[in-house]
């Protein structure tokens, strides 16, 4: 797998739990409600999307309820099948909402802790009926029949390849470019002598990875093991530099954030473009180098190239993730959702203003669960196979991960808490490959120590996260008259 | 041949209520007194029970040396003393600091949460996903099988041993003994309770209260009686009811290793200044701290009671269901915080009263059940806890 297809499997991922987490923003950072169920209502969306979506008599496996077969209902207008989907992604979305509202009716009234265990347990018990309720939804096995909206017309491009290439590779150029430009805005504030640590800090990094990766063969036989050498002492040497670099580098500026972002950008321009350039220099050979540049273009789709429907999808899910951005942005921008913060900081003022907090609290759940719900149809219809093993309840914790690292109650935090996590549990996944095998799922772990690890120091050192909670648009009416 | 009936559930039920009763003593006294409600708690139950399997087994996990292994009593009591120390340092690399800063309740929450997946995938990491169990002689069942005749009870006690039933013992209680037996531990029990409360009054605090003492002294009187009362078996082809009750010698030890925990709990609690200073930090822990009450000690003491009672409750369930994986801590966790929300988190003799209900109910549930529900058996423990918190949210006991 070209580095591209796995930079965009990514990214889809990336965007799917995205908008996941932001639901779970919409009732955790917003709101103050602990739902550690969070998770049922992507199952619920998920399963409900496909059940709707799915034809009856696909599959002699499949032993649940008999699909409804809306992605064939409107088989005679043109996009049909998109069109079809999409009601039964939303029929998916109010069926989450409308569970959340049934759990949330009894528990919500509940103290914090309370409402936490509580959600837990109720996700907990879903999940095993879905795991165990063969007539339900084939139980255990799972559903293979998911349909992927639009899949029969992928992949798509001009019949010509320069035009294909022109088409595809310049926006993807022009949002790398977007990328670094948004990037250089954040490192700007930082001065040179700072910027030059961090910068050899990082390089120095990246030098001691690669160093290990390359003169690795034989090395990591038994990881007990440390053969002192050259190579590792170079290795050892860098890191140590890295080190030394780093902390110079933190200790000298304020703007940590800058230097995080400069290091990031680096890492990821070393991860993404660092091979492809060396074999282009060294080599004079193009293609990785193009391919990972032109990264919206599969030269391997159709004859001439053009848009596949991985890449495709990805950015059908980024449509959903911006309109559910916009969408929570303008909620808890507007006085409804200024009383779901108030209800979060205390629940008695926004009573005692008359509000009913009850219905409030019920409503931001609803709110939350259906962008769950969404986040499950679209999940389902990207891996193309559900069982209920994906919806454990650890996808609950990793999102409440993300939100708080990226900064609870901040729209944007979320976004980039959830990349920061995926980038550490799936992106760093390259590096199993100068492992043997068998230490594949001692690796896994070992990302998720340090997941856990870095959610607490985040939430000592930092407890408002990598961003911190939001502005608000609503003037509070400092001096002035509020006029609503 | 009697097949296992509603007696059988009811003991299975007590052992699993034992074994969460030591979870959720523990989460209790974080509950209430370090006010952390620990969602790492399952995790530090797997933790122990692997700690013991690192001494038992050391072949099975690599990074320690191989040296042969330690007799599962041995390697249990040190496991358990081991986890005690990680307790120590839960509290004072984590929840200490977080308490300085004075977090709050969901801050507290997410830091546990943290804790849990580090401590799952520590087990993870060093010893992977697989099952795995102690090095330990098997333990047979002995099936008590009870007949009730036109004559009396007649008891039977069969063990399967190389594939076929031998009975073991065989005796039986006429009418008028088995009635001699109710009556005089019922009036032993009785008679126990009116001493011990007769000298009630507002102040007067009983190590063992008198309701516990009496139950406790009939049941032994009970025992004592049938062992003493046994008379000639009838004939059993006539019975009129039959139902058999499987136990082994891991039933006693569960027992009796709980009930003891919970004695030496409550002495720690009642009878010493520590126990004293616990109690009023889980009150008040400013008026406590005012009063000189040294607060990080009070917590570092409860961080170590409970990580000794969740190693102990992880050992237990090990040997019991003869299997570790790295998910047995979280399967218990739910059940565990049943119990302590239900017995009223500010009461420790609550979450084990609510944690017996609750083991009872999983397992009888399950035998009343169809037995398509069977996988349910955690939902039940749930659906008591909902109904719990919808109609009495301060819990069963409420304070204590």
């Amino acid at each position: 797998m070209a580095l591209a297809d796995f930079f965009i499997s990514l990214l889809t991922f990336v965007t799917i739990y995205s908008l996941f987490g932001l639901g779970l923003n919409v009732k955790f950072g917003f709101t103050g409600l602990i739902d550690f169920g969070h998770v049922a209502y992507f199952m619920i969306g998920a399963y409900v999307t496909v059940f709707v979506a799915m034809p009856a008599g696909l599959s002699e496996t499949y032993e649940g309820l008999t699909g409804l077969g809306l992605a064939t209902a409107f088989a005679g207008v043109p996009g049909g099948d998109l069109l079809g989907w999409l009601v039964a992604l939303v029929i998916g979305m109010a069926a989450a909402a409308l569970v959340s509202v049934l759990v949330g009716i009894p528990t919500i009234r509940l103290r914090e802790d309370y409402l936490a265990i509580t959600a837990l347990g109720i996700a907990t018990i879903l999940n095993a009926i879905f795991h165990n309720e063969r007539w339900l939804f084939n139980g255990a096995f799972g559903i293979r029949e998911v349909h992927e909206p639009l899949s029969g017309a992928f992949p798509i491009g001009t019949g010509s390849f320069q035009l294909n290439l022109l088409l595809f590779g310049l926006p993807s150029v022009a949002i790398l470019g977007y990328a670094a430009y948004r990037t250089a805005k954040v490192v700007r504030p930082l001065s040179v002598r700072p910027a030059l640590l961090g910068t050899g800090a990082t390089l120095a990094l990246a030098g001691s990875v690669v160093f290990v990766i390359t003169t690795m063969t034989g090395l990591v036989v038994d990881l007990g093991v440390f053969v002192l050498n050259v190579d590792n002492t170079i290795a050892f040497v860098l890191l140590v530099g890295s080190v030394v670099a780093g902390r110079a580098a933190l200790t000298e500026t304020d703007h940590i954030g800058a230097l995080l972002a400069l290091a990031s950008a680096l890492l990821f321009t070393l991860w993404y473009l660092g091979q492809p350039l060396v074999a282009f220099v060294t080599e004079g050979e193009t293609a990785d180098l193009l391919l990972n540049l032109f990264w919206l273009y599969d030269a391997t789709a159709g004859s001439a190239g053009g848009l596949d429907y991985d890449r495709f999808f990805f950015l059908f899910t980024l449509a959903f993730l911006v309109g559910a951005y916009l969408w929570v942005e303008r909620t808890v921008n507007s006085p409804y959702g200024r009383v779901l913060r108030a209800v979060r900081e205390d629940e008695s003022v926004p009573e005692a203003l008359g509000k009913p907090t009850f219905r409030y609290k019920i409503q931001s759940l609803m709110f939350g669960s259906a962008l769950a719900g969404a986040a499950g149809g679209l999940w389902a219809a990207n891996i193309g196979f559900i069982d209920p093993t994906q919806f454990a309840s650890t996808v609950t914790f990793f999102a409440y991960t993300a939100v708080i690292i990226g900064g609870t109650a901040n729209n944007r935090g979320v976004i980039l808490g959830t990349a920061v996590f995926w980038v550490i549990n799936s992106g760093t996944r390259f590096l199993d490959d100068f492992f043997p095998s068998e230490y594949a799922q001692q690796l896994a772990a070992l990302r998720l120590i340090l997941i856990g690890a870095l959610l607490i120091v985040i939430l000592y050192y930092r407890p408002e996260g990598m961003l911190g909670e939001q502005d608000y648009d609503i003037d509070l009416g400092r001096g002035g008259v509020s006029d609503d | 041949m009697a097949s296992a009936g509603l007696l059988d559930a009811l003991l299975q039920g007590l052992i699993t209520g034992m074994i969460i009763a030591a979870g959720a003593l523990g989460l209790s006294l974080i509950y209430s007194i370090a006010e952390v409600p620990n969602f790492a708690h399952g995790d530090m139950i797997t933790i122990g029970a692997y700690l013991a399997l690192a001494l038992n087994k050391p072949g099975a996990i690599p990074f320690v040396p191989e040296f042969g292994g330690l007799p599962l009593i041995a390697a249990g009591i040190l496991g358990v003393a081991v986890a005690g120390s990680t307790g120590a340092i839960y509290e004072v690399a984590i929840f200490r600091r977080f308490r300085s800063k004075g977090a709050d309740l969901i801050t507290m929450v997410i830091v546990s949460l943290g804790l849990a997946l580090v401590l799952r995938n520590v087990v993870l990491f060093l010893v992977g996903s697989g099952n795995i169990n102690y090095d330990t002689e098997r333990v047979t069942n002995t099936n008590v099988e009870l007949y009730l005749t036109g004559n009396g009870l007649s008891v039977q006690t069969v063990q399967r041993q190389a594939g076929d039933l031998v009975t073991l013992g065989e005796w039986g209680y006429g009418w008028l003994s088995l009635l001699a037996i109710v009556a005089l531990a019922a009036a032993v029990g009785i008679g126990v309770y009116r001493w011990r409360s007769d000298d009630a009054s507002f102040e007067t605090v009983h190590l063992v209260s008198p309701r516990i003492f009496g139950i406790a002294s009939g049941i032994t009187a009970l025992a004592a009686l049938a062992t003493v009362l046994q008379g000639a078996p009838h004939t059993i082809d006539a019975a009129v009811w039959s139902t058999s009750v499987g136990v082994s010698i891991k039933y006693g030890v569960i027992i009796g290793l709980t009930l003891v925990t919970m004695l030496a709990m409550n002495l720690l609690l009642k009878g010493t200044k520590t126990g004293r200073a616990m109690r009023a930090t889980a009150d008040n822990m400013a008026l406590a701290e005012i009063r000189g009450v040294n607060i990080d000690r009070v917590q570092l003491v409860v961080w170590v009671l409970a990580a000794l009672l969740t190693a102990l409750a992880g050992v237990l369930t090990g040997w019991f269901a003869s299997n570790l994986n790295p998910n047995m801590g979280f399967s218990l966790l739910l059940p565990i915080f049943a119990a302590v929300i239900m017995g009223g988190i500010t009461s420790p003799y609550g979450a084990v009263l609510a944690s017996l209900i609750i083991g009872v109910s999983m397992d009888v549930g399950v035998f009343l059940l169809p037995a398509e529900f069977a996988t349910y058996r955690t939902a039940i423990a749930f659906v008591i806890l909902i109904g719990v918190l919808l109609v009495k949210p301060e819990g069963l006991w409420g304070d204590v």
